[in-house]
């Protein structure tokens, strides 16, 4: 088959690598129909991930058909049309049955790393490097998944696949940002990156009661988006000061809850200084991760407000305000999502028509051209929120 | 000792180095991170550019352990004879027991180990295979069985690799399951303690317990032992590169 491999940093090819093969009797091969980028595998191209090994097939977000299953496997079928939530769980261990499958014991087959590196081993990603497991990703024309009765879920009739696609990943995570926050009625949620994760962290915002939802980025096309499909209202970071505007949005007191959807290859528009710093840094490996907008997040937020942070981290920060934080009594709630406790609940919001995520796919493109779609997704140019691949 | 050497890593294969590489890259990337934060807090430079160096090196991949390996002084590489590793697993105690009971079940526990055969209640032969396929190979006899509880042995006379191992099963708290927890003492001729375990199977003696029992977690949770062996990658011999856009369209 052909799969889009990782060679090195930004050098990705389209090559022919062997068809995937049941390895346990809980695994599905799932042959792609639609297979998304996301912002997070920039930070595997640009090399800011030090697990990755040249032939990595990555890719973590699709959609497709079951076309094979194990002996194991109950609950789907040849023929089915399933999404697979990117972060693998293995339905039995004491994370997985409390619904927090990110935090899998058991399905990362390569925990040395993260033990090293963080002290235990989380989940098993699809296509997102050896930490987190080495398992072959999505931008290919079959998958293999394994527990698929725990991560492939049947796509309800009426959902259509472009709708369908983004419940692998953007949707869940943007909505587990919003759950995280804990919005009460009357709560002002600001969040800062205006992609497809934080765009769905908007609509889940409102959806869960919001009174205002605020979105932060730069880039035109995307403030346009988070105003007309997400319904926020929103702020150019590179043009206003973002701390003076959202003080005066909310008579002083700062957001309720304010979400990350950026992580850790952040810009700090506004302050030169700042960004020269924290890029100097990275570049000379004395910070792995650049947190301008959790610096920014800890002053904006409302005393006693939370902090979700959904945008990804992988090391070490530098000048992190913890007093600002500490004496402002703020609550930080983070994570990898939990996916497949929200499917069900995404799916039902998508059959109703009060959640649409299928506006995020700006450029649908063969699998061939994955390398240029991933240049143009890095650029951003061309208005591109998000190019899915058909292979 | 040389011929050990070469032998593991015939042993180890592609895979073996390939993680141990990238541990190592890991390691040094973010112990190089920490080093170069402490040397700019303390504003001294030398601690800093250490911290950086050890980072560029990992980050483009320089092999630092053997080079270090072999300059470090002998006393720095011994490896303590007792390990010991713990471990949550999400079922009832008596299921763990009972598997851990039936010695053959273990061989699929410790990565080295081809073989158990039961002598009788109390003494099972081990075979396990060092670097090259050297056979490493002892007899081990029950101690003390506390149903549901504790089992302990140790090795009799004669055996390749003389050690004394416990395994304790207690109740987890707030119904989390059991939490076991495996000792295992090595007493190799010599006194040299776990670095004979180490050069035996080219693996820390706290990594081979650790193992252990993250594979019986594995199992008695999952029934499988996850895995990528046999995946497709751009590593596999028949996979070639197809032509680029520009080669096709230009």
């Amino acid at each position: 088959m052909r799969a889009l491999c990782w060679n090195g940093v930004n050098d990705l090819r389209v090559e022919r690598v062997p068809d995937p093969t049941i390895l346990g009797p809980r695994d599905a091969i799932v042959k792609v129909g639609l297979s998304s980028v996301c912002g997070s595998d920039l930070h595997l191209i640009g090399g800011y991930v030090p697990t990755m090994r040249a032939g990595d097939i990555i890719g973590h977000e699709f959609l497709g058909e079951v076309v094979e299953k194990g002996p194991e496997v109950t609950r789907l079928n040849r023929g089915d049309r399933v999404i697979t939530v990117s972060i693998i769980g293995c339905g039995k261990c004491w994370h997985c049955r409390h619904e927090e499958f990110s935090l899998c014991d058991n399905s990362n087959p390569q925990p040395a790393f993260e033990e090293m590196a963080y002290g235990h081993c989380t989940a098993g990603i699809f296509g997102y490097s050896h930490a987190f497991g080495g398992y072959a990703g999505s931008h290919a024309e079959y998958i293999r998944v394994p527990f698929a009765d725990t991560n492939c879920f049947r796509v309800p009739e009426g959902v259509t696949d472009e709708q369908a696609v983004f419940v692998s990943d953007a949707v869940p995570t943007g909505y587990m940002a919003a759950d995280m926050g804990g919005i009460k009625p009357g709560d002002v949620v600001a969040v800062w990156g205006c992609g497809g994760v934080g765009q769905m962290a908007m609509r889940s915002a409102s959806l869960m009661g919001a009174e205002r939802v605020i979105g932060i980025d730069r880039f035109p096309d995307r403030l346009r988006a988070a105003q007309m499909k997400a319904g926020a209202e929103t702020l150019d970071y590179s043009r206003v000061d973002i701390y003076d505007a959202l003080l005066a949005m909310t008579g002083g007191r700062g957001p309720d809850v304010c979400i990350d959807a950026v992580g850790m290859e952040a810009d700090s528009g506004a302050s030169a200084l700042e960004d020269w710093y924290d890029r100097g840094k990275q570049a000379l490996r004395l910070e792995s991760d650049r947190p301008a907008v959790l610096r920014q997040m800890i002053q904006c937020c409302r005393k006693g407000g939370t902090l979700s942070i959904v945008g990804v981290y992988g090391g070490f920060i530098d000048k992190f305000p913890m007093g600002a934080a500490m004496n402002k009594a703020l609550t930080f709630r983070m994570g990898q999502q939990h996916g497949q406790r929200y499917v069900k609940r995404l799916f039902e919001h998508i059959g109703k028509g009060e959640l649409d995520p299928s506006y995020l796919l700006t450029h649908k493109w063969a699998l061939d051209d994955a390398p240029q779609g991933y240049r143009m997704f890095k650029e951003k140019a061309d208005d591109c929120m998000r190019v899915v691949f058909a292979p | 000792m040389t011929g050990s050497r070469d032998g593991r890593r015939r042993m180890g294969g592609r895979r073996m180095e390939g993680s141990a590489g990238a541990l190592e890259r890991w390691a040094a990337i973010l112990g190089g991170t920490a080093l170069g934060y402490a040397g700019a807090r303390r504003g001294s430079w030398a601690l800093a550019a250490l911290g950086g160096g050890l980072f560029l090196a990992g980050a483009a991949g320089v092999p630092l352990s053997s080079p270090l390996r072999q300059a470090a002084l002998p006393a720095l590489r011994r490896e303590p004879a007792t390990t010991q590793a713990n471990v949550t697993v999400a079922v009832p105690a008596d299921r763990l027991f009972r598997h851990w009971r039936n010695v053959r079940h273990l061989a699929a526990l410790f990565p080295h180990l081809d073989a158990v055969e039961v002598l009788s209640d109390t003494e099972s032969r081990w075979k396990a295979h060092g670097p090259g396929g050297v056979p490493v190979v002892w007899t081990s006899r029950l101690d003390k069985l506390r149903e549901n509880e504790l089992i302990t042995w140790h090795t009799l006379e004669g055996a390749d690799l003389p050690h004394r191992g416990t395994v304790l099963f207690r109740p987890a708290p707030g119904g989390r399951g059991t939490e076991v927890s495996l000792t295992l003492a090595y007493h190799p001729p010599g006194g040299e303690g776990g670095h004979a375990v180490s050069r035996l199977f080219g693996m820390a003696p706290e990594q081979q317990a650790r193992e252990a029992l993250r594979r019986l977690k594995r199992i008695m949770e999952v029934g499988e032992l996850p895995t990528i062996d046999g995946q497709p990658s751009g590593r596999a011999e028949r996979s070639r590169a197809l032509p680029s856009m520009q080669e096709v369209t230009g």
